[in-house]
C-alpha cells in the first residue's frame, strides 16, 4: 500500500513538523534572552575580559655617591605576575598553579586570598626576576594557565654589593602589616623601601606609577593599545657618602666585625659609614631562600645589625674626654689639675686598677688623656656626679639619637640616677662606686659609633651638635647636576676655647707621643695627615642585645675604639671607628682610622677616581687602595 | 549530467547552499589569527565533495542504496570495533582512523547506516502496527552501534543514534502516548533522582560514566566565553571578523563545536533568526520527502534523518548559549569536519533521491 494514503503517517509527520518548527521557536526564544534582553551584561563582561588597566611601575631614582657614581642603579626584570582581575577562584586551579610553579599550594593560596582582600594596585607577582630558565618555565606554565602573564618591571641594581649594604638597604614588596598600620598610603603589591636609605628615603626615591589600557586576547598577550598615562619616574639623588672612602673603610675591616663612621664637618654630612660584616642588598631582592637565611639572618654575627647605629658598645677610654669635659665645666678640675697615678686606687673600699699597674705618677689632664690613665679619670668621676655627667651628655647631644636619616637608631646609653631607677627597678639606687666604672667609659655607659662620632665632632668644631645625614640633594632633571639640599639643623652648643685647646692638646698628644703612639704606622700617618684622637678598650662585650651579649662573653677580648678627628690645626671630619674583640684601640682601631684620613687627605687628592660618566660606570673597579 | 541536475530538490539545494554559505563565513571568520586560517578553504573542498555525493545519491534510485543496508550495517560494526582496536586516540578519546593523514570518524556515518538499516527492516514489514518483537530488535539494532561509541566514549555522537529509536517506531504506529510517557518518565524521573536522590558522589559517578572528559576540559569556562560571545553580539552584531570573543580567543574550539557561537556574536540575533530560519526549512523539507516518499522505508528513513539534524541543531545551538549540558555534537554546515560534512550530504543526497522518485512517477 503506497504510504502516501496512509492517513496515521501523515498525522504523525504533521506532529513532526510541528514540532520543528517549536524547536526552532524555542532556540529563538532562548537568543532572544540572551542577545536582546541580557545584551548589556554581556557586553560588559566581553569588554572586561578584553580591556585592561595594566599599571606601569614607575622606577624608582638611582642613588648617587656625593660625586656622582651611581650606588643604586635600575636594570629591567622581568616577572611572572596574575592580574587583579585574572586571579583564579577554584582551589583546585590554584593548587594546580603551585605544583606547576614548585610553590607550597596553601602558601599560594593564602597569599592569592590577602591580595584579593587588599585594595587594587599592582599585579600579584608569584615569581621574580626571571632568569632563562624561569622565562621558559614561565612559558610552559602560561600554556595551562592563560591567567598568568609576563610582566616588565624596573629592578634596583646595588653596583658595590656588600660596600654599604646598610647604608643603602634594598626595596622589596609592601607587607601586610605596614599596609594595616598606615592604611591607605600603600598600594598592594608596592615596591618600597625596606632598610636602610631606601626605607627612609622611600619618599624622595619612589616615583609616580603610571597606567596603561589594553586590548589582550585570551592569552593575555596585548593586541592594541588604547592610550596610557606614562610613569613619572622618582627623582635620582645625591648621597653624602664617598664611594672611595667608603671602599677604603670596607677593606680596612677584611675580616673583623665592628663599624666606622666619618663625619663632613661643614654639614654633619656622612662621608663613609660601614658595619662589619656587612650584606649584599641584591641578594635581599628575590624572596629569601633557606641558605640565605643561614647565611643573614641566623649568623651568629648579625650581619643585617647596622652595627654604626644599632651597636651598643661601652665606649671605654673614649669616654674620658666627656668625663674631662664634665668636670672642668662643674669646675671639679681645672686644666692644671694634677692627680698622682700609683696604679690603682681606692674608692668607697674598693680597689680601681689602673691600666699601667706601675702607676703614671703625677700627670696633668693633658698628659692623662694622651696616656689614657685610668686613675685620673676615676679621681675627676669621684668628684662628680653620675646626674652631673649625664648633664654635660645632654648639653653635646650625647643622650639622643643623633637623628641620622635612616631606620631604627638606637640611642646611646647615658646612666643618671633617673635612668637607673627605669632601667633596674629591682635595684633602683645610683651607687657613686657606678659613677666611678663610668669614669672610664665601663658600666652601664653605651654608646652607638654615630653617637661616639658626633660627640668627637662636637669637639672638633667648639661645641657644634651636627646632625649627621646621607642626603646630599636631588640630581637636577634639566642640568643632571647635584641641587644641594639644605643640612639638617646644628645646635650650637658654646665651649669655653679654654677648656676645649685642653682637650684639643690631649688628643693631639695621643696621636703624638700618647696611647696611639707606640704604633709605628699611626706615627707615619700622623706626619702625612695630622689627625687626632683617642684610643679606647672596652672590657665590656658590646651590648646589641641580651643573646648577642650572652654570646659575645664568650669572646674575651676587649672591643677596640678609636674617635678623633682630622686635621689638627683646621678640622674637616670627624670619626669614630670600633673593632670587636680585637683587643687594644692602639693597634686593631686606630690604623682603620689612620687609613681613612690618609685617603681622604693624601691619596684621594694625589689619585683620584675618573670623572662618573656615561651609565654604569663602575667606580669601585679600579679599588683606590689597589692603584698604589 | 543535465539529467542527474535534474534529481536535486531546487528547494531543498537553495536551502542547503544558503546554510553553507553561513557556515563558510563563520569558519574563515573564526579562523582568522589562528593556526587554522585556511579552514575554511578546507571546509569548502569537504563541502564540495558533499554536493557531488549528494549529486550522485541523488539520481539514484533508493531502493538500489536501500537494498545493500545490510552488509553495510555489519560493515559500520566492524569499523566501530576496529577503531577501538586501532583507532587514534585523541584527547581521551578514541574516535578516529588516521588513513594518509586524514582522521575519519566511522561513527558519523554509522549513525546513518543504522537509521538505513533500521528504516529498510522496519518498512518491509507490515505498517501501523509494531509488534513487541519489531520493537526489541529495533531497540537492539540501534543499541549496539550505541554502545560501541559510548565505548570510545562519545556521548554525544551515541546521543544522536536515539532519533532512531524513537522515530521510526512511531512512523511504523508506535501510540504516541507511550512515547509521550517514556520521555517524560525519562525526564521527570532522572531529573527528580538528580536533584534529589542521589548524592554527589553518585552524581559524579553518573556524570564520569557519561563523559569522562567532563571535568578536564573545563566546560563551564568554555559555555561562560560562548554565552558572552552571544550575549554581546545583540541585535545586530559585533560585525563581519569584527567580535571581540572570536578574534581575541577568549572562544574556545570556534571552529568546531562553538562555530555558532562565532555567527551569534559577529552577526547578532538578525543573523540567528536568518541561520535558525534556514534550520526550520531544511528539516521543514525533510519532513515533506517523507511524506512524498514511496515506500515506508524511505518514509521511515527521511523521518529519522530529520530527527537526526533537529537533535543536532538542538542540542548544539542550545549548548551553546548554555541551555543544554556541554555534549559534543557538532551543527551541520557550521562546524568543522570532513566525516560529519560527508555523512550529512550522503543523508540529503539519499532524501534528495526520494524526492525524485516521488517528483518522476
Amino acid at each position: 500500500m503506497d504510504p502516501r494514503q496512509r492517513p496515521l503517517l501523515h498525522r504523525r509527520l504533521g506532529v513532526f513538523k510541528a514540532l520543528a518548527w517549536s524547536l526552532v521557536a524555542v532556540l529563538i526564544l532562548i537568543y532572544a534572552w540572551l542577545q536582546l534582553v541580557r545584551q548589556g551584561e554581556f557586553r560588559q563582561l566581553a569588554l572586561q575580559q578584553a580591556v585592561k588597566v595594566r599599571p606601569i611601575a614607575a622606577p624608582r631614582g638611582l642613588v648617587l655617591d656625593r660625586n656622582g657614581y651611581r650606588l643604586v642603579d635600575n636594570r629591567r626584570a622581568l616577572h611572572l605576575v596574575i592580574q587583579r582581575e585574572d586571579l583564579p577562584t577554584r582551589p583546585e586551579v590554584v593548587e594546580a598553579l603551585a605544583l606547576a610553579l614548585e610553590l607550597e599550594p596553601a602558601a599560594l593560596a593564602r597569599k592569592i586570598q590577602s591580595y584579593r582582600l587588599a585594595g587594587k594596585g599592582r599585579p600579584l607577582v608569584l615569581k621574580e626576576n626571571l632568569d632563562d630558565a624561569g622565562i621558559a618555565l614561565a612559558e610552559r606554565v602560561r600554556a595551562r594557565f592563560p591567567f598568568l602573564s609576563v610582566d616588565v618591571a624596573p629592578r634596583r641594581v646595588y653596583l658595590g654589593d656588600e660596600l654599604a649594604g646598610h647604608v643603602l638597604g634594598y626595596v622589596g614588596e609592601v607587607d601586610d602589616e605596614l599596609m594595616k598600620a598606615k592604611p591607605g598610603v600603600f598600594r598592594l603589591g608596592e615596591t618600597i623601601g625596606k632598610e636602610g636609605f631606601e626605607a627612609s628615603g622611600n619618599d624622595k626615591l619612589k616615583g609616580v606609577d603610571g597606567q596603561r589600557r589594553i586590548l589582550v586576547d585570551q592569552l593575555g598577550t596585548e593586541v592594541a593599545n588604547f592610550g596610557q598615562s606614562d610613569a613619572t619616574s622618582g627623582r635620582s639623588l645625591y648621597l653624602t657618602l664617598d664611594a672611595g672612602l667608603q671602599k677604603v673603610m670596607q677593606d680596612a675591616y677584611g675580616e673583623e666585625a665592628g663599624a666606622a663612621v666619618v663625619l663632613d664637618l661643614r654639614d654633619g654630612g656622612i662621608l663613609a659609614m660601614y658595619s662589619s660584616p656587612s650584606y649584599d642588598p641584591n641578594l635581599f631582592l628575590n624572596r629569601l631562600s633557606q641558605d640565605m637565611v643561614d647565611r643573614y639572618l641566623n649568623n651568629p654575627t648579625r650581619p643585617m645589625v647596622n652595627r654604626a647605629i644599632q651597636g651598643i658598645y661601652a665606649p671605654g677610654s673614649t669616654f674620658k674626654l666627656l668625663v674631662a669635659l664634665a668636670g672642668l665645666e662643674k669646675g671639679v678640675i681645672t686644666p692644671q689639675t694634677v692627680i698622682y697615678c700609683s696604679g690603682k686606687k681606692n674608692f668607697y673600699g674598693r680597689d680601681f686598677r689602673c691600666d699601667k699597674p706601675t702607676g703614671h705618677g703625677g700627670l696633668s689632664l693633658v698628659q692623662a688623656i694622651a696616656q689614657s690613665c685610668d686613675v685620673y679619670f676615676y679621681e675627676v668621676a669621684s668628684r662628680l656626679d653620675i646626674d652631673d655627667i649625664y648633664a654635660t651628655a645632654e648639653k653635646y647631644g650625647l643622650t639622643e639619637r643623633t637623628g641620622i636619616d635612616l631606620p631604627r637608631e638606637k640611642r646611646t646609653r647615658i646612666p643618671s640616677r633617673a635612668w637607673k631607677r627605669k632601667a633596674v627597678p629591682k635595684d633602683p639606687k645610683w651607687y657613686a662606686g657606678e659613677t666611678i666604672s663610668v669614669g672610664i667609659g665601663q658600666g652601664a655607659v653605651g654608646v652607638t659609633p654615630i653617637g661616639l662620632a658626633r660627640f668627637y665632632a662636637t669637639l672638633a668644631t667648639r661645641g657644634k651638635v651636627l646632625t649627621p645625614h646621607l642626603f646630599y640633594g636631588f640630581r637636577s632633571d634639566q642640568t643632571n647636576q647635584l641641587e644641594l639640599a639644605p643640612s639638617p639643623p646644628t645646635k650650637e652648643t658654646p665651649l669655653d676655647p679654654k677648656l676645649w685647646a685642653v682637650l684639643d692638646e690631649g688628643l693631639y698628644e695621643v696621636v703624638q707621643g700618647g696611647t696611639a703612639a707606640a704604633n709605628p704606622f699611626i706615627r707615619e700617618i700622623a706626619r702625612e695627615a695630622s689627625f687626632v684622637g683617642k684610643t679606647g678598650t672596652a672590657q665590656v662585650a658590646a651590648f646589641v642585645d641580651k643573646s648577642h651579649y650572652a654570646r659575645q662573653a664568650k669572646h674575651l677580648k676587649d672591643h677596640a675604639l678609636f674617635a678623633g678627628y682630622a686635621p689638627h690645626d683646621r678640622p674637616q671630619i670627624a670619626f669614630a671607628v670600633v673593632v670587636e674583640n680585637a683587643g687594644f684601640g692602639s693597634t686593631a682601631a686606630a690604623p682603620i682610622a689612620a687609613k681613612l684620613v690618609k685617603y681622604w687627605f693624601v691619596d684621594r687628592l694625589k689619585n683620584p677616581l675618573p670623572p662618573p660618566r656615561g651609565r654604569m660606570v663602575d667606580p669601585f673597579a679600579p679599588a683606590p687602595e689597589a692603584a698604589e | 549530467m543535465k539529467e542527474r541536475l535534474r534529481a536535486l530538490d531546487p528547494r531543498l539545494l537553495w536551502i542547503i547552499l544558503a546554510l553553507m554559505v553561513l557556515g563558510t563565513l563563520t569558519l574563515f571568520s573564526a579562523g582568522r589569527n589562528t593556526p587554522q586560517a585556511t579552514i575554511w578553504l578546507k571546509q569548502t573542498v569537504w563541502n564540495l565533495m558533499g554536493l557531488t555525493l549528494m549529486l550522485l545519491l541523488a539520481a539514484t534510485d533508493p531502493r538500489r542504496i536501500l537494498r545493500y543496508s545490510f552488509p553495510a550495517y555489519l560493515l559500520g560494526l566492524l569499523a566501530l570495533l576496529a577503531v577501538l582496536v586501532v583507532g587514534k586516540k585523541i584527547g581521551g578519546a578514541t574516535r578516529w582512523f588516521v588513513v594518509g593523514g586524514q582522521t575519519f570518524q566511522p561513527s558519523e556515518l554509522m549513525k546513518w547506516v543504522t537509521l538505513v538499516y533500521v528504516s529498510q527492516r522496519l518498512g518491509s514489514r507490515p505498517a501501523d502496527s509494531i509488534g513487541r518483537l519489531e520493537l526489541l530488535g529495533a531497540v537492539g539494532l540501534v543499541a549496539f552501534p550505541m554502545l560501541l561509541v559510548q565505548r570510545q566514549p562519545d556521548l554525544g555522537m551515541a546521543l544522536s543514534f536515539l532519533p532512531i529509536l524513537l522515530i521510526i517506531p512511531l512512523m511504523k504506529g508506535l501510540r504516541m502516548r507511550w512515547v509521550v510517557a517514556l520521555v517524560l518518565l525519562v525526564t521527570v524521573g532522572g531529573f527528580g533522582a538528580w536533584k534529589f536522590a542521589l548524592k554527589p558522589y553518585q552524581k559524579q559517578r553518573v556524570m564520569i560514566f557519561l563523559d569522562p572528559s567532563s571535568d578536564l576540559q573545563g566546560k563551564g569556562y568554555q559555555v561562560n566565553q560562548s554565552r558572552i560571545a552571544i550575549g554581546a553580539g545583540g541585535l545586530i552584531g559585533k560585525g563581519f571578523t569584527s567580535g571581540s570573543q572570536t578574534q581575541l580567543n577568549f572562544l574556545p574550539v570556534k571552529t568546531t563545536d562553538f562555530a555558532f557561537s562565532v555567527w551569534a556574536e559577529e552577526r547578532g540575533f538578525l543573523g540567528v533568526l536568518l541561520a535558525l530560519g534556514l534550520f526550520g526549512l531544511l528539516l521543514s523539507r525533510i519532513l515533506d520527502a517523507a511524506k512524498a516518499a514511496h515506500t515506508n522505508a524511505e518514509a521511515y528513513f527521511c523521518a529519522g534523518a530529520a530527527g537526526i539534524f533537529a537533535l543536532h541543531l538542538l542540542v548544539n545551538v542550545g549548548m551553546v548559549a548554555g541551555a543544554l549540558p556541554n555534549k559534543g555534537m557538532v551543527l551541520p554546515f557550521f562546524s568543522a569536519g570532513g566525516s560529519s560534512t560527508l555523512s550529512f550530504f550522503l543523508a540529503l543526497g539519499l532524501i534528495m533521491g526520494i524526492l525524485y522518485r516521488s517528483r518522476v512517477k
